[in-house]
């Protein structure tokens, strides 16, 4: 045995730290997935900006709205899911990221039917996405915060660790990798879109980029996550639990993508 | 006259029976059973076995020992509840799951088929 294996001396480079870039998403091939619940007044809108802007199939998921939110999407030239039971935006979003991973898309891009998120503001995202490659970006518009909102936002990030700014925000896109975290189980329980799903994109280690973009105000009505103080109330409350059951979910993050990098 | 020992014997006997007879026409799941049996089980031995109850005070550091039976009953309780939940988590994530698919293969359908049947029944939440 001592014959068939020598040791023999090879000089090792050290191991050199290796930025993984995966190519950049091209708009062509991802789909724009828009949640909507009666949201009849401005989706049709939403919907030919994005075909205008991006070019790229545009997805409508219909939460179990009860007006004509579904036909008016479907004028407007999107492809339209309607959901029988409703789920909420984010059980929409998912919705909408199965699909794409079942129509073989590159990437999702994710944006609210009210018509707060620019059409016009969405190539922003693909070339901050191109020039960092993330796996998530998302568009920021902090003047959009009130003084509340924000005292709520620095207390859930030194909570979690996430360094992100804009937590709410729900205008981002989303590569292949964070589509597959996203569109599985572990995903489905989440209630509200935004600090779940940061957190588990920060578990698994996924670079996430904010960019700043421009917003309107939203068309119709208010926020519904903040309808009310009580809401905000069990938004916190619920938030915070959340956050503890994770404490250092973002903290996580950071080292994890450090020893992936050093590995390869 | 019955003496709690018969009386605790007996209930542990028809809980059990109870128990059974649910499985038997199939309106209690195999594996809840098997927890309501034990629950039958144990009312069964400290009725029939008074002594136990004085042995688990001593032995846990209870000083009046007859509240024994009612901490752990309200304990199992508990847990009981608290595994229900877990459940329905479990069951509202497959239901999500199911509603998403749903959605997803009605599209299809409706790509493959031509006209669909239109779905006016208004009864699925």
């Amino acid at each position: 045995m001592s014959t068939v294996f020598r040791t023999i001396a090879v000089p090792v480079a050290p191991p050199r730290l290796v930025a993984f870039n995966p190519p950049p998403l091209q708009a062509a091939h991802c789909l724009a997935v828009i949640p909507a619940r009666n949201e009849s007044a401005s989706v049709g809108a939403v919907v030919a900006g994005v075909r205008a802007t991006l070019g790229c199939a545009v997805l409508v998921v219909d939460d179990a709205s009860d007006d004509a939110t579904a036909a008016r999407a479907a004028a407007a030239g999107a492809t339209v899911l309607r959901l029988p039971l409703g789920l909420g935006a984010w059980g929409a979003t998912q919705t909408g990221i199965r699909y794409a991973r079942r129509h073989g898309y590159a990437g999702v891009i994710a944006l609210d039917a009210d018509g707060q998120h620019l059409p016009a503001t969405l190539p922003a995202l693909f070339e901050a996405q191109a020039r960092s490659g993330a796996s998530v970006v998302i568009g920021t518009c902090l003047e959009r915060l009130s003084r509340a909102k924000r005292l709520a936002w620095w207390y859930l990030r030194t909570l979690t660790g996430l360094k992100l700014l804009d937590l709410t925000s729900g205008l981002r896109l989303y590569d292949g990798r964070a589509m597959d975290i996203l569109a599985a189980p572990e995903a489905s329980l989440l209630d509200y879109q935004d600090i779940g799903v940061l957190m588990l994109l920060a578990r698994n280690g996924l670079p996430v980029e904010e960019t700043p973009v421009a917003m309107r105000e939203r068309c119709n009505g208010h926020s519904r996550v903040f309808a009310s103080w009580l809401v905000v109330a069990r938004y916190m409350l619920h938030t915070t639990v959340l956050c503890i059951a994770q404490l250092d979910a973002g903290r996580r993050s950071g080292r994890l993508r450090h020893a992936v990098r050093t590995a390869c | 006259m019955l003496t709690g020992q018969i009386t605790s014997a007996i209930l542990g006997i028809a809980i059990a029976g109870a128990i059974l007879f649910l499985v038997r026409r199939d309106h209690l799941h195999g594996p809840y059973a098997l927890w309501w049996l034990s629950v039958a089980a144990a009312t069964f031995v400290l009725g029939v076995f008074p002594g136990t109850v004085g042995w688990l005070g001593r032995v846990s550091g209870i000083s009046y020992a007859p509240v024994l039976p009612i901490i752990v009953a309200v304990a199992l309780i508990l847990l009981r509840l608290l595994k229900l939940d877990i459940d329905r988590s479990r069951q509202e994530r497959r239901v999500r799951r199911l509603t998403q698919k749903l959605a997803i293969l009605e599209r299809e359908l409706a790509r493959l088929g031509g006209t669909p049947v239109p779905d006016d029944d208004g009864d699925d939440s």
